[in-house]
């Protein structure tokens, strides 16, 4: 970290990129524009490779369509996409022997909205493209949600076909997990941790813009299924083979997307455990790490342990279409439940992936907004770990009636059982931090509060399902799709929206409005509950999940339930209005305007180019509110006041 | 804390349980359908106990949880022009020991009622009664071995015998659910799983495909129709369905 800093005081900071050359060469200049020339390029590429093999194994025909979907498009394209816009340039003149471009700093840092749309280094620009991106697509994930309520208000076929209707939900599941809650929290921690830890930037800061670039690919990929013959993924987000290897040519848009976006989940989760383990202020011990730093931590972990598995299980899926393998088909031999043994070994701990971040913002948030110390923040950090270990062996418990060996299942139960006592500890020391404090009820601390609420209920519902005989009446009912959405939207979904309103102010340098979001946070709190407490009743009662037609005897509440859904979709319009408003002409934020002791508000919102003038020095724990005189790091402004009294 | 604050905390638990415990209990009254179907199997009465068992305890959790949040959103609030902070407390060992060991010891319970339970309800009684269930896009066929073979697209059981289902898929998965027998399994290709269930009640119920299996899946119902002894007897030595 310091080399990185001398390296920037050697060399002047240029204000962004220098300008494109003008004439032909602008299109050798890395952007959208040569992006428009290599991705047909390299589309070509993939079409030619796949007619020279045909051609060559003697394989009529030699153009087979999906082959050139898989090759040319999903895979060719994207990468010459990447490739255009400048995301492998320094690596391909390394790589190739090349001089090296000295690393003058000026694909670093915002100056205009344009340095948003490049390759850009900067932690804080990736963390913006991070969330702008994801809020697109969970846009995207909630209307496709309306569009599910709307069919379903009444039992019967109202506006969709079955095929629409299946890829409907799965496309909504899809986008809400692997383009909306992982990505969203991976860019709050891009913009967070990094100044939370005193660094300038992340450790590898073109892998981090790799990363982001790789994440609008696998989203547009999962969106556009719908445009191919045949229609959408419609398998649901769990793809179980045999039924996703014989789906029409859409589940291959999903085997894809999985790859892009698992793959720059990966990247960023090396980039997290590299810059936490390595680039940490002097003085930031492992226990004076502020707690959302500990949350990304086992978060990464998580990460770079279980995804590979999502990955070769879609991959999997993928040959025993394309290539003809038995992998999970009967017939050749194939084992099905081998499927989801798999799958699950990655999705039970992207439950986990999708959540501890969301426990760190909540730490945060309680604390400062409380005003008090964590309490138990050792504790509270042992919790994530064992999280994170106990997270590994529970996977079968989304097999209880699969079929697996029948001995697995109370070893599962166990283990999942074992989960609520971490996760216990964690809810009552957040409700122990704001005991006695002095509660401000700013909209990040009521999104926070409501988030420990919920995931309560999502929490003792996740008892029902673990125990076997529960979860043997309940599987694949209504009943998991309210856990789920209590875990995952009540959970997730409103720690992510605590983190926006509580870092908006660092990142834009205004203030949000503070009417809007708390009345956001009112009509998402009744919308919510409204919405997703029904479907525990309807779920028990006997209705399956999936479903595009009902039995009668649910009528009356899945038009409630719809309606409470639409309301809950508009609320989401009152935080868009918030965040563009307030984004230009919100109220300019102080530095620290919640009064909070982490790094990240000791300087300037927005931050400066390299976060830091000077490297901090961690004296003290980050959350010691109340402690008369206690400090958790020492600035280069405070040093001098400090100097000055010494003499 | 002073008494008061103890007394207003426990008044505030005591109404967080009642209305828990009303949302538990209220639905099958009122005109609101009741949270689980009429039991019509041995196996469903005791995966009833499991649900209620759970539920006693998750009400139990749930009045501290609301209690303490509630009285800590109520009285810890700040002033607006209070700018102090709270006393630096830092944790507390001996809540901490109670705050992992009282789950522990409750989620233990919940494991040990669940495992009896599952191990009673897989086990099988004497003199089952085997039926093959076959399962493929978008329908069941249902085999009696032990009668010719006699293949029918309902299913038809006597009543207070032992029944083993044994399954399998001719092309994706499915799962067959019943939901007044709670009982449920993934019908998975290339592997027989059984599922036990002794029917209690006569009467015809849904049989509803859980495993999304495609186009059809919302339409792959059947029914089940459980009778009594004699009359299974008569309907199963008919020739035909």
């Amino acid at each position: 970290m310091t080399t990185a800093v001398a390296e920037h005081e050697a060399h002047p900071v240029h204000q962004g990129l220098p300008p494109p050359p003008g004439g032909w060469r602008r299109l050798l200049y890395p952007g959208f524009l040569r992006a428009a020339w290599t991705t047909p390029l390299f589309f070509g590429i993939g079409c030619g490779i796949v007619v020279l093999c045909r051609w060559w194994g003697g394989w009529h025909p030699y153009w087979f369509g999906s082959i050139i979907v898989l090759v040319a498009a999903l895979i060719a394209a994207p990468i010459g996409f990447l490739a255009g816009i400048g995301a492998f340039d320094y690596w391909a003149r390394y790589a190739i022997g090349a001089p090296t471009v000295p690393e003058d700093h000026s694909g670093h840092g915002a100056y205009s909205w344009r340095d948003y749309f490049r390759v850009n280094t900067d932690h804080k620009v990736i963390g913006m493209q991070y969330l702008v991106t994801t809020i697109i697509f969970f846009l995207i994930g909630g209307l496709l949600a309306m569009l599910v309520r709307a069919e379903l208000a009444k039992p019967g076929m109202q506006f969709f076909d079955n095929q629409t209707y299946n890829g409907l939900f799965s496309v909504h599941a899809s986008l809400m997990i692997f383009l909306f809650v992982i990505p969203a929290f991976a860019g709050l921690a891009n913009f967070v941790v990094p100044l939370m830890l005193g660094a300038p930037d992340m450790a590898f800061p073109r892998l981090n813009a790799l990363s982001y670039w790789l994440l609008p690919i696998a989203g547009i990929m999962m969106v556009s299924s719908f445009l191919v013959p045949g229609g959408a993924f419609a398998s649901g987000w769990t793809g179980y083979a045999p039924l996703s290897v014989h789906q029409p040519l859409g589940t291959i848009f999903f085997n894809m997307g999985v790859q892009w976006a698992g793959a720059s989940s990966i990247m960023t989760a090396l980039n997290f455990l590299v810059t936490i383990i390595t680039m940490r202020a002097p003085g930031m011990t492992f226990w004076r790490m502020p707690l959302l730093v500990w949350a990304n931590f086992t978060t990464s972990l998580l990460v770079v342990i279980a995804t590979p598995f999502i990955a070769g299980s879609q991959f999997f899926v993928m040959f025993d279409r394309v290539l003809h393998t038995s992998f999970f088909e009967v017939g050749g031999g194939g084992y099905p439940l081998g499927y989801q043994h798999i799958f699950w070994f990655y999705s039970h701990p992207a439950v986990y992936i999708m959540m501890l971040p969301g426990f760190g913002i909540a730490s945060e948030v309680i604390s400062t907004f409380s005003r008090k110390p964590i309490f138990g923040y050792r504790l509270m950090a042992l919790s994530l770990m064992a999280i994170l270990v106990l997270g590994f062996s529970v996977w079968a418990h989304h097999m209880f009636v699969s079929g697996m060996a029948p001995w697995l299942r109370v070893p599962m139960m166990i283990t999942t059982l074992l989960i609520a006592i971490p996760t216990g500890i964690k809810v009552f020391s957040w409700l122990a931090t704001m005991w006695e404090g002095k509660i401000h009820f700013n909209t990040p601390m009521l999104w926070a509060a409501g988030f420990v609420s919920m995931f309560v209920i999502g929490g003792l519902s996740g008892i029902y399902l673990g125990a076997v005989p529960i979860d043997i009446h309940v599987s694949d009912t209504y009943f998991v799709v309210a856990h789920i959405h209590y875990v995952l939207f009540g959970g997730s979904l409103f720690t992510i929206f605590a983190g926006i309103y509580y870092w908006f102010p660092k990142m834009t340098g205004r203030m949000y409005d503070e009417r809007l979001g708390k009345l956001h946070f009112w009509l998402t709190f009744i919308g919510f509950n409204a919405t997703f407490f029904p479907m525990h009743l309807i779920g028990t009662e006997g209705m399956p999940r999936r479903v595009s037609d009902y039995a009668p005897q649910f009528a009356h509440w899945n038009m409630f339930i719809s309606l409470a859904s639409f309301f809950l979709g508009a609320s989401t319009l009152v935080f868009l209005y918030n965040m563009i408003v307030s984004m230009r002409r919100g109220e300019r934020a102080p530095g620290n305007p919640w009064r909070a002791l982490t790094l990240e508000w000791q300087v300037t919102s927005p931050p400066p180019v390299f976060n830091f003038d000077e490297i901090p020095q961690v004296v003290g724990n980050p959350y010691e509110y109340g402690v008369p005189g206690a400090k958790h790091a020492v600035l280069n402004g405070d040093r001098k006041a400090e100097e000055v009294k010494v003499h | 804390m002073r008494r008061g604050s103890v007394v207003q905390l426990i008044v505030i638990g005591v109404l967080a349980g009642a209305i828990a415990s009303a949302v538990a209990l209220v639905p099958g009254h009122l005109g609101i359908p009741a949270w689980l179907p009429e039991p019509a199997s041995r196996e469903a009465g005791r995966i009833h106990f499991v649900f209620w068992f759970v539920t006693g305890i998750c009400i139990f959790v749930f009045s501290i949880v609301a209690a303490v949040s509630i009285y800590a959103v109520w009285k810890f609030r700040a002033k607006p022009d209070d700018d102090s902070d709270g006393p630096p407390i830092h944790g507390h060992t001996g809540l901490e020991i109670a705050w992992t060991a009282v789950p522990t010891l409750l989620v233990t319970a919940i494991a040990i009622v669940s495992a009896i339970v599952l191990a009673k309800n897989d086990a099988q009684g004497a003199d089952p009664l085997r039926v093959d269930v076959t399962a493929q896009q978008f329908f069941w066929t249902y085999n009696y071995p032990e009668y010719g073979n006699k293949e029918s697209d309902i299913l038809r059981l006597p009543v207070d015998r032992s029944i083993v289902l044994r399954m399998t898929s001719k092309d994706v998965i499915h799962s067959f659910w019943v939901p007044e027998f709670s009982q449920k399994q993934d019908v998975v290709p290339g592997i027989h799983p059984t599922l036990h269930i002794t029917p209690d009640k006569v009467g015809t119920y849904p049989v509803i495909c859980t495993e999304l299996c495609g186009l059809g899946h919302a339409l792959m119902r059947s029914r089940v129709i459980v009778m009594k002894p004699a009359a299974f007897e008569q309907w199963a030595k008919q020739k035909g369905g």
